[in-house]
């Protein structure tokens, strides 16, 4: 293995090499333009063998991924905000394909350039699995392991690893790069599924719906069932990832931080997860018994997770970085939901922050303690949603 | 040559883009994979086929051929059966950057002539005067006001190794054409005139008679272009046939009034005159 200062999108494109991706495409977007750079610069250089195909916009990268896997070659794509959305229509084409595609969110807000989570929670019924990672080295390592999901012959949905735009895409940490012999003896080099090819099949149709079913839906619950799926693979996934690599993020659903002993847990999910990490370790030196559970996989959700831990707490703030607006943060109403069959709940507090990409400070994460805090000493919620 | 056609697939009687299938994968063979997008009819080969959402044709075709490529059968070809709305409008910009990029494909284009899989609304391929169930005749509205879009020579203006109009009703045009261009790499669009009886409204049987006159009145001409340069043009008559021979007998003209049709007619023979010069010349000035 080796180490190297490096920023977050250069971490995600050094992972297609290491995965020997065989074909990716993309369209330039801020802020994850520097993947595409990374990959031609690779390409022109031979790094591996592989194709990149420079598309004159995001729609057609997601197309070209879904045709190149459908195909059976390992797939890369990468986009951010306003691109993701532009690519809203085949992701769900991917997804119902049941392709293993593999394409890094490198957040950027609906409102401005900044980072926050609205792109990726906004595609959340395109069929995919859904990540957020919180630094440079999880997003090379999360991206590895999204591929030995996503191609598990269990699984085979595509998934969308999330990092927030600039803090992670333009900003350079110490990452430490896998031997590529390693990494070919856990990840093997795809051997592809040729289940098109016309010496293989024939009179077969793929990728469209034309209806005709006995039950029409059925290819609903076998997808749905299928993502469910995700959340045990994963789990093997990381145990074996520790073993070959020696890191792990938590049980891979979920990463507890500083959670013994405590009476209340902060969801947060990417970077601000890492500057929770600092105001846990804070508010414990002064007594305040906050913990964090940094939130890795959306979709699927940890049920299972929280509502063991439910039983443990007396409130749980959540902290979302995105709204649906006139509906209200997807994480703190998916925690909601996820307890409602709880015998005991433990109260639950809304906090809104970063959006737009609005600065998440050490303090504010202390605000969030506090006030959960006082929730738990009063028995009670009085202002259940705040925007930090 | 094997028979890649499906009968009856999902064509209605006389359907002019049924037997575009028929021929043209005929001609291809068994070792392609067809792309489809929505469009009418969909079901008429019995090759393997991959769809993908309606804008996504050349990208699909892109990652198919890049696809082969990566895992070595690059002997399967990716071929596209796209409607006219997947080429000329809603799929133009990705079939557009897949010609810029000279991917190697090869596009069989069914030309309708408007969106017929959603009941024959206009597209940018409907011929000026047309009526579609979106341009009805009335007081404000003698049919489609505007020209249809030259997309052959647009597609050649991307400079890619072969561009080629067919017909229905020139069949062994146009197996030559599909036969030729198997033998090429890059990127590779023909263009097939493909009466539809439903929408065009005319008899079933009368198809190939459609399509023949417009071929014979220099609507449709039949042409290659190659590297956006070299311009051939396959079937020049001594004299072209009124273009009424071609209106007439599709009720979607009928409302049209003399000075249309002269109209229609001044401005074939208007540009019949360009494309034999460019003929004589054996290029396009592009």
């Amino acid at each position: 293995m080796s180490y190297e200062v490096m920023v977050g999108n250069k971490a995600a494109a050094t992972a297609c090499k290491l995965a020997r991706v065989q074909v990716a495409s993309a369209f330039p977007i801020t802020p994850q333009t520097t993947i595409t750079q990374y990959l031609s610069e690779m390409h022109a250089n031979a790094e591996w063998d592989f194709d990149f195909v420079n598309v004159e916009g995001e729609l057609s990268s997601q197309v070209v991924v879904q045709g190149a896997s459908r195909i059976g070659a390992r797939t890369f794509t990468c986009t951010s905000g306003p691109g993701l959305l532009y690519m809203h229509h085949p992701m769900q084409t991917t997804g119902s394909g049941r392709l293993p595609v593999v394409m890094a969110v490198v957040h950027r807000s609906y409102k401005g350039m900044q980072p926050d989570h609205s792109d990726l929670m906004s595609q959340e019924w395109t069929g995919w699995g859904h990540w957020y990672v919180e630094h440079a080295q999880e997003v090379l390592d999360s991206i590895l392991m999204a591929y030995k999901v996503a191609e598990d012959p269990r699984i085979r949905i595509p998934i969308a690893v999330g990092y927030d735009g600039y803090v992670l895409s333009y900003t350079a940490e110490p990452v430490e790069i896998p031997d590529q012999a390693l990494v070919d003896e856990w990840l093997p080099p795809n051997k592809p599924i040729p289940e098109v090819l016309p010496d293989k099949v024939n009179k077969a149709t793929f990728g469209r719906g034309f209806g005709g079913e006995a039950d029409p839906q059925v290819p609903w619950k076998v997808h749905h069932d299928a993502i469910l799926k995700i959340e045990e693979v994963h789990q093997e996934v990381m145990d074996s990832f520790e073993k070959t690599f020696g890191r792990r993020y938590g049980n891979a659903m979920i990463e507890p931080y500083m959670m013994d002993d405590v009476d209340v847990a902060i969801i947060a999910m990417g970077t601000i997860a890492g500057t929770c990490k600092a105001a846990v370790e804070k508010m414990q030196k002064e007594g305040k018994k906050v913990g964090l559970i940094k939130l890795r996989s959306y979709i699927p959700f940890p049920v299972k997770d929280f509502q063991e831990w439910s039983k443990k707490l007396d409130a749980i703030a959540v902290v979302d970085r995105s709204i649906c607006p006139g509906k209200g943060g997807p994480v703190y109403q998916r925690l909601r939901e996820t307890l409602y069959d709880m015998k005991k709940r433990p109260l639950t507090l809304q906090f809104h922050a970063g959006l737009g990409g609005k600065e998440v400070r050490v303090r504010d994460f202390e605000l969030i303690g506090d006030k959960t805090l006082k929730a738990v000493k009063s028995k009670k919620v009085e202002e259940p949603v705040t925007w930090v | 040559m094997e028979e890649m056609g499906i009968t009856p697939g999902s064509a209605c009687q006389g359907c002019g883009a049924a037997l575009a299938a028929r021929l043209a994968f005929k001609a291809l063979g068994p070792n392609v994979i067809r792309h489809g997008v929505p469009c009418c009819p969909d079901t008429v080969t019995k090759t393997p086929q991959i769809g993908t959402v309606f804008e996504g044709g050349g990208a699909l075709l892109t990652g198919t051929s890049r696809g082969l490529k990566a895992i070595g059968r690059e002997d399967v070809l990716a071929v596209g059966f796209f409607g006219d709305g997947g080429t000329y409008d809603i799929g133009f910009q990705g079939l557009s950057a897949a010609a810029e990029r000279n991917e190697n494909i090869l596009v069989i284009t069914k030309d309708n002539e408007a969106y017929m899989n959603t009941g024959n609304q206009r597209s940018g391929a409907t011929p000026k005067y047309a009526t579609t169930s979106t341009n009805p005749v009335g007081p404000k509205s003698r049919g489609k006001e505007q020209p249809k879009k030259n997309i052959p020579f647009i597609f050649a203006a991307h400079y890619v190794p072969y561009v080629a109009t067919a017909s229905v009703a020139f069949p062994e045009d146009l197996i030559a054409k599909v036969n030729y261009a198997k033998t090429i790499t890059g990127f590779r669009i023909i263009i097939i005139q493909s009466p539809c009886p439903v929408g065009w409204r005319f008899e079933p049987e009368k198809t190939i008679e459609i399509a023949r006159a417009g071929v014979q009145a220099g609507i449709w001409p039949l042409f290659e272009i190659q590297n956006g340069h070299d311009f051939k043009l396959n079937y020049k008559p001594k004299e072209l046939k009124p273009v009424t021979e071609y209106l007439k007998p599709q009720a979607r003209f009928r409302h049209m009034t003399e000075a249309e049709i002269a109209e229609v007619q001044e401005d074939t023979t208007s540009k019949w005159q360009s494309l034999i010069q460019s003929d004589e010349m054996g290029k396009v000035l592009i």
